[in-house]
């Protein structure tokens, strides 16, 4: 027998001996008698040695309640410990029964404690009084916030001018409760934070398959390609990095390229250091030399790819054949080699192809994963994900074991109790005519939209989103926000004071990870789960034998969450169900009464999640007694490749159709879908056929949602909406290319995470902030020494817009000539509030001069006394400085993103010059604009169609056909 | 047919049903990815206090671009078989359980800190509300209600694990057998049971890696450095102990455990001690008459006001000043402040009794304080010279490891208790002023030799030689030098009577400055 062998007998003993018990043992890492959790079955009153009156031994008695963390996107399980004799919560553990994030955490986690303790939290209703932006406020009851909003809102429905309501959100953090919410209101009122954050990387994706995010299945890869620092600060962080670093372990070669030494870079087998938004270039030159090579999947490739397409088009002279096809293949990237890539990127040949043999050997099982990095610094940056997908596309590695999944097939979106019909008018201020294929909302050009008199805001709410600070242009979105004309009302729902909230007339308190309601799904392996979000005080209360109908009796204050929000708002928008508006809030059990959340999710967990109720109904529960119980479900694991399925043919049975590329049509409806997971809708044919699959060597696959239903290689909506240039995948300069600045400028990386922030989201953590609190600006040695500073030294970091003042941190972990500055740091708070968020936050003068603003820092972080003790232990005083403030906007012209780069100038500090400077002018700004806007190509123009935007592309709250009429309704006042 | 119960020779005798548990840890720095979730995870379990940490992730930028990573390693409590916190505490407030684990008892801390100072891995701190001990204890309530520590189940990379070394069977057992691990400073002979797979020496040894100019590191701030905490990692410019590139990106400060207190204990205690054997003396050598005022009760008030002195900072250095007769009602007796505690009381007693005998006898107490000085020149003595070996327990604090601070605190005792009585001397015994300013002086010239081979003779390790550079170079460059310059004027007490008082004076003050440096600098030496 071997020791392993003898471990397991023994942790079989102990798993034994609890589980004679009739208990749960949670095995824990140590593979030892120590388990990781109490068994679940003891989740209602398990006793507890304290650990601060030991080696006294003190019990404590907790009842275990699970919910989801809402920090980052990753939606990991936390198990709540409420303490039986106070009803609070002591601390959060992971939850062992979430499948993503399997019990375990990040430093996040843990410090939701934080979060819900913090004193300076908002914990009632408040309304300005005096000037915006003057920081003076009264407590208001719900009441008089719910009517004030309800009646301005009911006044723009009634006057046809929806779409001066709008919701702008930061991480939803939700599957489609809210957007529901405008759905039922009318208002193509959603913007979001996407094209500041991922629709870079989404593009590329959806280019290729229709769906626009990756799922890595990274546990079992033989490579992980990852471009940026997924291991600590991925979109999906923990439950990435768990599967990551096991299959490293397992023997998978890591490949990281970021501009700077990450986390993840450090576990690389290679880390690539590219000059900024060079990786397509390096990319592209392994994709020819595996073409050159013949070393990808032909069969895969012939079967999948839609070359024939391509051929038609591009080259109509030559036999639409697949051998033509690849002959045209190997021409097409030639320039791409070894040599011009690293002469490109710096990254020497012999790295290059390291990267490139990795790849090969690892055949189909290629994980990769592009989210925001490289893909959100830079001009043309959506070619980044797709020259990425590119090698999953060549090497077969698509939705198979260790492969890349389309992440709507590892998602579960269930179908909700009401669903109501999407806005009849377009909104000009989210998705304008010069940006047709972006992939979401323009909305960090909101300010300059609403300057330039497109439209304006009646109503305006940012919910957990703040977009003075994280957008670019921040003063720019002060203009706007104190400016009566443009907004009538804004209302900031937040759990926390911030740089946004400060600017606005209504402040409504939200509740925290372990205080709101909310349904999740996240493509984290290749699964489909879903995760509850829930007050855990309620639940805990229920379980006691309470009867709670409202989520504000059991959170601190009169902290709210947003789902009885939304329902109790809409009630007052429609008091008599007259706008129709009313119907989607009401219950279906009590005709004519308020829908409250328990029926929501007792219906959609009753009614929409496969083998949920059969689960419950095994351990004697409702569904929602057991999501209450459990907080996630795992419907099914394996998907595999869905594109492969064959479809029904009793689907195509009527006046099937299949074009010259193979695309199927029919007129049969489509069977009712359980999974409302976001993904591309192909137009149906010029008859009106419904796509419903694709032929390949004679069968009917179910195919990706592109309008080919293949991997397009090849995408004719480039084409048709007048990117031609770009219909493959390319490499496009990026902005920041040392072809395009002038001299003296070296690009400024302004978007890296650390391991322990998330945005602006988590200052109210005492611990994390404690952890990580400023964001010198990282120069390589050599480029300090033309400089003459040292580590500490305060530079001056010009930009387009004016300049900040940070210490410098010289480090051998960036490319020489690249500077980089992390975000989440510089957050502010302003002198003479009345309320303010003091950890992590500096107090600053804002100074104007015409468009010419200044900000300085006006006295240092430190200590100061609330009800929590530690507040007077703050030890450090720098938090860092605003930059994002200091940068112009730059949306791609295709994707619509932010390209967050900037060519900046980095200069010595001047005399008087002091850390946390900023500087801007905004008539810069409005120029950066303008300069940005030249590079579209407006829909009016290029349309193929006389319509705003390619209808099958993903877009959140579709309007109806009607509205995508370029002269159909815009839902505002002319 | 084999008979397949006959048993193998010495089958059995790999079981370990009858060895000790031994509670070790491993951290695998292969999977670490540096994320702090331990951190807090440890923070909200053990309700830590910001500012302190029991357990925290220290980060190393090693390497020169493009070939360069970051180094982490999970920094806590090392679990030392032979932990010299458990030997230094004087109440058995550390304390090592049965299974291994070195656990503490907030209610038995005094607040001394011996086993701050003792620590070679600096993983001790006091906790700031309740002014106890505390540092990773392996979460042993959690272990003995059979579940992970916290950290180990926060981990998202399962990095952490913990189990018995002595149970093969375990994971632990596994990988200490099997794989390259390593400890820190196992020079230190404490044996750790905390293991690192994977680990850079880099992070390993806290002189390795460059503490960053000015107050950052990338992406937080550097503890302020205000004397009473110290950052980890070599100055810049000075040399490091590695030649690879290494740069401290992340770390947590470290407080200081003993302030400007102990080295003013240090300077009262050696008066006290000093005084009395100096006396002694004296008389011994005909110079003093043993019926003189100056022996039968100005000797017992002056070292029994020092002495009281001494007690009284040494109570006020306390955390849990009420707590401090612990030390005679819960001693601990491997601890040298319990030690030295006995002494002390016993050096109290004979003053006392000395006292008594000269307020009652007078004159007449000569030949019975005779017998009471063999029993007080040794308490004296040994007053002045327990100091080496309570800092000797410091085991990691290497300007202090050194055998002949015995005999130079000693010497210190005899110069200080010689100065001292210059002043009383003038007063009482105008006659003798001339044999002390002798003593002074001789005894100077002895502490200034010791100090020149202190400072001259090349040091064994690279953290002897920091903190003699430190002494004598660095922040405490200032009161070492004073000290110095002043035990030189020391010298010149027997010179003319005139200047026996200034000189004694001086040499008192230079000892203090002397003292207050000696003890600062032996601490100035990152340990983590």
């Amino acid at each position: 027998m071997t020791q392993l062998d003898r471990l397991a007998e023994r942790v079989d003993a102990a798993r034994a001996a609890t589980e004679a018990r009739g208990e749960t043992f949670y095995q824990g890492p140590s593979r030892s008698h120590l388990a990781m959790f109490p068994p679940k079955e003891r989740w209602d009153d398990w006793v507890e040695l304290d650990s601060k009156a030991w080696p006294q031994r003190v019990e404590k008695r907790f009842m275990l309640v699970p919910t989801t963390c809402f920090n980052c996107e990753s939606a990991c399980g936390l198990l709540a410990y409420v303490d039986k004799d106070t009803l609070q919560v002591r601390k959060f553990e992971g939850n062992p029964e979430s499948p993503g994030s399997r019990g375990r955490n990040c430093a996040k986690g843990p410090a939701v404690q934080n979060q819900i303790t913090d004193p300076d939290r908002i914990l009632h209703p408040m309304r300005r009084v005096g000037e915006r932006g003057a920081g003076q406020w009264e407590r208001i009851s719900w009441d008089e916030a719910l009517d004030e909003l309800a009646l301005r809102i009911r006044a723009a429905i009634t006057t046809d001018r929806h779409n001066e309501v709008m919701y702008h959100v930061g991480r939803p953090g939700e599957d489609g409760f809210t957007e529901r919410v405008l759905a039922a209101w009318g208002v193509d009122g959603h913007n979001s934070h996407t094209n500041v954050c991922s629709s870079g990387g989404r593009t590329g994706f959806q280019f290729w398959c229709g769906i626009d995010r990756p799922s890595p299945d990274h546990a079992n890869a033989r490579t992980i390609l990852l471009i940026s620092s997924h291991l600590e600060t991925g979109h999906y962080f923990n439950p990435h990095a768990q599967r990551i670093i096991d299959a490293k372990h397992a023997g998978a070669k890591v490949i990281v390229m970021d501009v700077r030494l990450s986390n993840t870079a450090t576990h690389a087998t290679e880390w690539l250091a590219p000059y900024p938004g060079t990786e397509p270039a390096i990319l592209l030159s392994i994709v020819r030399q595996i073409v050159r090579d013949g070393a990808y999947d032909r069969e895969y490739v012939r079967r999948w790819w839609n070359w024939q397409q391509y051929l038609a088009a591009e080259h109509p002279d030559r036999p639409r054949t697949f051998e033509a096809f690849e002959e045209v293949l190997r021409d097409l990237y030639a320039e791409y080699t070894f040599e011009m890539a690293s002469a490109e990127s710096g990254v020497s040949v012999a790295q290059i192809r390291a990267v490139h043999d990795a790849v090969v050997e690892a055949g189909p099982r290629l994980a990769v994963h592009s989210w925001r990095s490289a893909a959100a610094g830079n001009e043309g940056g959506w070619q980044v994900s797709r020259t990425l997908f590119m090698l999953c596309a060549l090497m077969g590695a698509i939705a198979v074991p260790g492969g890349t999944y389309p992440n709507a097939w590892n998602k579960f979106v269930a179908r909700p109790i009401h669903l109501p019909h999407h806005p009849a008018a377009w909104n000009e201020l989210t998705y304008p005519l010069e940006y047709p294929i972006a992939q979401n909302e323009l909305s960090f050009l909101l300010p300059h939209f609403v300057e330039e008199g497109r439209g304006i805001l009646d109503v305006y709410f940012t919910r957990v989103y703040n977009p003075v600070w994280t957008n670019p242009d921040g003063f720019s979105w002060i203009e706007m926000l104190t400016d009566h004309r443009k907004v009538g009302l804004h209302a900031a729902l937040t759990p926390t004071w911030n740089e946004t909230a400060y600017f606005a007339d209504l402040v409504l308190p939200m509740g925290l990870s372990s205080e709101r309601h909310d349904i999740t799904s996240y493509e984290q392996y290749d699964a489909q789960w879903i995760a509850f979000r829930q007050p855990v005080l309620r639940a805990a209360r229920e379980r006691l034998g309470e009867t709670i109908t409202d989520t504000r009796q059991v959170n601190p204050g009169e902290v709210w969450e947003e789902n009885e929000f939304w329902i109790e708002l809409s009630w007052r928008i429609d008091p008599d169900g007259s706008l129709g508006i009313r119907q989607y809030f009401e219950s279906k059990a009590r005709p004519g009464e308020k829908l409250g959340v328990d029926e929501y999710y007792g219906w959609m967990f009753e009614n929409s999640v496969p083998g949920l109720p059969e689960t419950a109904a095994a351990e004697g529960m409702t569904p929602l007694e057991y999501m209450r119980r459990y907080g996630s479900f795992e419907i099914q694991k394996g998907i595999g490749p869905l594109h492969e399925s064959t479809v029904d043919p009793a689907q195509y049975a009527t006046d099937k159709r299949v074009d010259e590329f193979g695309r199927v049509y029919s007129r049969d409806p489509a069977p009712a879908a359980q999974n409302l997971a976001p993904t591309g809708a192909p137009d149906p044919d010029a008859e009106g056929r419904r796509p419903v699959g694709v032929e390949i060597d004679g069968e009917v696959k179910r195919g990706f949602p592109t309008p080919s239903g293949l991997l397009e290689f090849y995408s004719r909506t480039l084409v048709d909406w007048g990117w031609g240039e770009h219909a493959i995948p390319t490499y496009i300069r990026s902005h920041v290319h040392p072809s395009r600045m002038e001299e003296g400028q070296v690009p400024l990386i302004s978007t890296f995470r650390l391991v322990t922030q998330i945005h602006t989201r988590s200052a109210n953590s005492k611990w994390l902030d404690e952890l990580s609190h400023s964001n010198p600006l990282w120069i390589h040695p050599t480029h300090a020494a033309t400089l003459g500073v040292i580590t500490g030294d305060l530079v001056r970091v010009e930009t387009e817009l004016g300049y900040f003042v940070v210490k410098a941190w010289v480090t051998e972990g960036i490319r020489p000539g690249v500077v980089a500055c992390s975000h989440h740091m510089g957050r502010w708070r302003l002198a003479g509030h009345d309320h303010t968020h003091r950890l992590n936050s500096t107090t600053v003068a804002l100074e104007r001069d015409g468009s010419r603003w200044t900000m300085r820092p006006e006295q240092a972080h430190g200590p100061f006394e609330s009800s929590d003790p530690d507040t007077s232990r703050i030890w450090w005083t720098d938090v860092g400085v605003h930059q994002n403030m200091t940068f112009g906007v730059h949306p791609d012209p295709v994707s619509g993103m932010h390209c967050w780069h900037q060519a900046v100038r980095v200069v010595r500090a001047q005399d008087g010059d002091r850390a946390g400077d900023v500087h801007v002018d905004t008539d810069r700004s409005r120029a950066v604009y303008r300069e940005w806007l030249g590079r579209t190509r407006n829909a009016r123009i290029v349309s193929p169609n006389g319509e705003r935007r390619p209808r099958w592309l993903i877009r959140p709250l579709k309007p109806t056909a009607d509205a995508f009429r370029i002269d159909g309704p815009v839902g505002r006042r002319a | 047919m084999t008979d397949l119960r006959t048993p193998l020779p010495f089958a059995g005798a790999t079981t370990d049903a009858d060895r000790p548990v031994r509670m070790a840890k491993i951290i695998d720095q292969e999977r670490c990815i540096g994320c702090h979730a331990c951190t807090t995870a440890c923070k909200s379990e053990n309700e830590v206090p910001l500012g302190v940490s029991r357990t925290y992730v220290k980060s190393v930028d090693v390497g020169l671009f493009p070939e360069v990573r970051r180094s982490f390693q999970v920094t806590r409590c090392n679990q030392c078989v032979d932990a010299p916190c458990v030997a230094a505490c004087p109440t058995a407030a550390m304390f090592t359980r049965e299974d291994g684990i070195v656990d503490f008892d907030k209610q038995a801390c005094i607040g001394c800190k011996a086993c701050i100072a003792a620590c070679p891995y600096d993983a001790i701190f006091i906790n700031p509300e309740d002014h106890s001990a505390e540092k990773c204890n392996f979460c042993a309530h959690r272990i003995d209600m059979n579940l992970e520590p916290a950290c180990v189940v926060v981990c998202p990379v399962e990095a952490i694990f913990v189990g018995d070394l002595n149970d093969a069977d375990s994971k632990v057992a596994h990988m200490v057998g099997r794989e390259p691990v390593q400890v820190r400073r196992p020079e230190k002979d404490t044996k750790p049971k905390l293991y690192y797979r994977g680990a850079h020496q880099a992070t390993l040894d806290p002189l390795a890696a460059q503490r960053p100019t000015g107050d950052i590191f990338a992406w937080a701030m550097q503890a302020p450095e205000d004397g009473h905490t110290i950052n980890s990692g070599h100055e810049p410019g000075w040399p490091g102990s590695s030649s690879a590139a290494a740069v401290i990106a992340y770390d947590v400060g470290h407080s200081v455990p003993w302030d400007w207190r102990v080295g003013l204990y240090t300077w009262t205690k050696s008066i006290a001690a000093g005084v009395y054997p100096v006396v002694a003396l004296l008389i011994t050598l005909g110079v003093l008459d043993a019926g003189s005022d100056l022996w039968t009760l100005a000797t017992p008030v002056l070292a029994g006001a020092f002495l009281a002195l001494t007690g009284a900072v040494l109570i006020w250095d306390l955390e849990h000043p009420t707590r401090f007769f612990y030390i005679l009602t819960r001693p601990q007796w491997r601890s040298w402040l319990a030690k030295g505690a006995v002494i002390l009381s016993l050096y109290a007693a004979v003053l006392a009794a000395h006292f008594l005998a000269g307020v009652v006898l007078r004159g007449d107490a000569g030949e019975g304080l005779h017998w009471l000085a063999l029993l007080g020149v040794p308490a004296g003595i040994m007053t002045g010279v327990y100091t080496a070996f309570l800092f000797a327990q410091a085991k990691a604090r290497d300007l202090w490891q050194n055998p002949l601070l015995p005999p130079h605190l000693a010497v210190q005792a005899v110069m200080a208790g010689a100065a001292a009585l210059v002043p009383v001397a003038l007063w009482l015994e105008p006659d003798v002023v001339d044999a002390l300013a002798w003593v002074v002086a001789i005894a100077s010239a002895v502490h200034l030799l010791m100090i020149l081979g202190e400072v001259t003779l090349p040091h064994p390790t690279a953290h002897a030689r920091t903190a003699a550079h430190n002494l004598t170079h660095g922040r405490f460059a200032l009161p070492f030098r004073a000290g110095v310059v002043l035990g030189a004027v020391g010298l010149l007490a027997p010179v003319a009577p005139v200047l026996a008082l200034p000189a004694a004076l001086a040499a008192l003050a230079g000892l203090w400055a002397f003292e207050h440096a000696y003890v600062q600098a032996g601490q100035s030496v990152p340990l983590a």
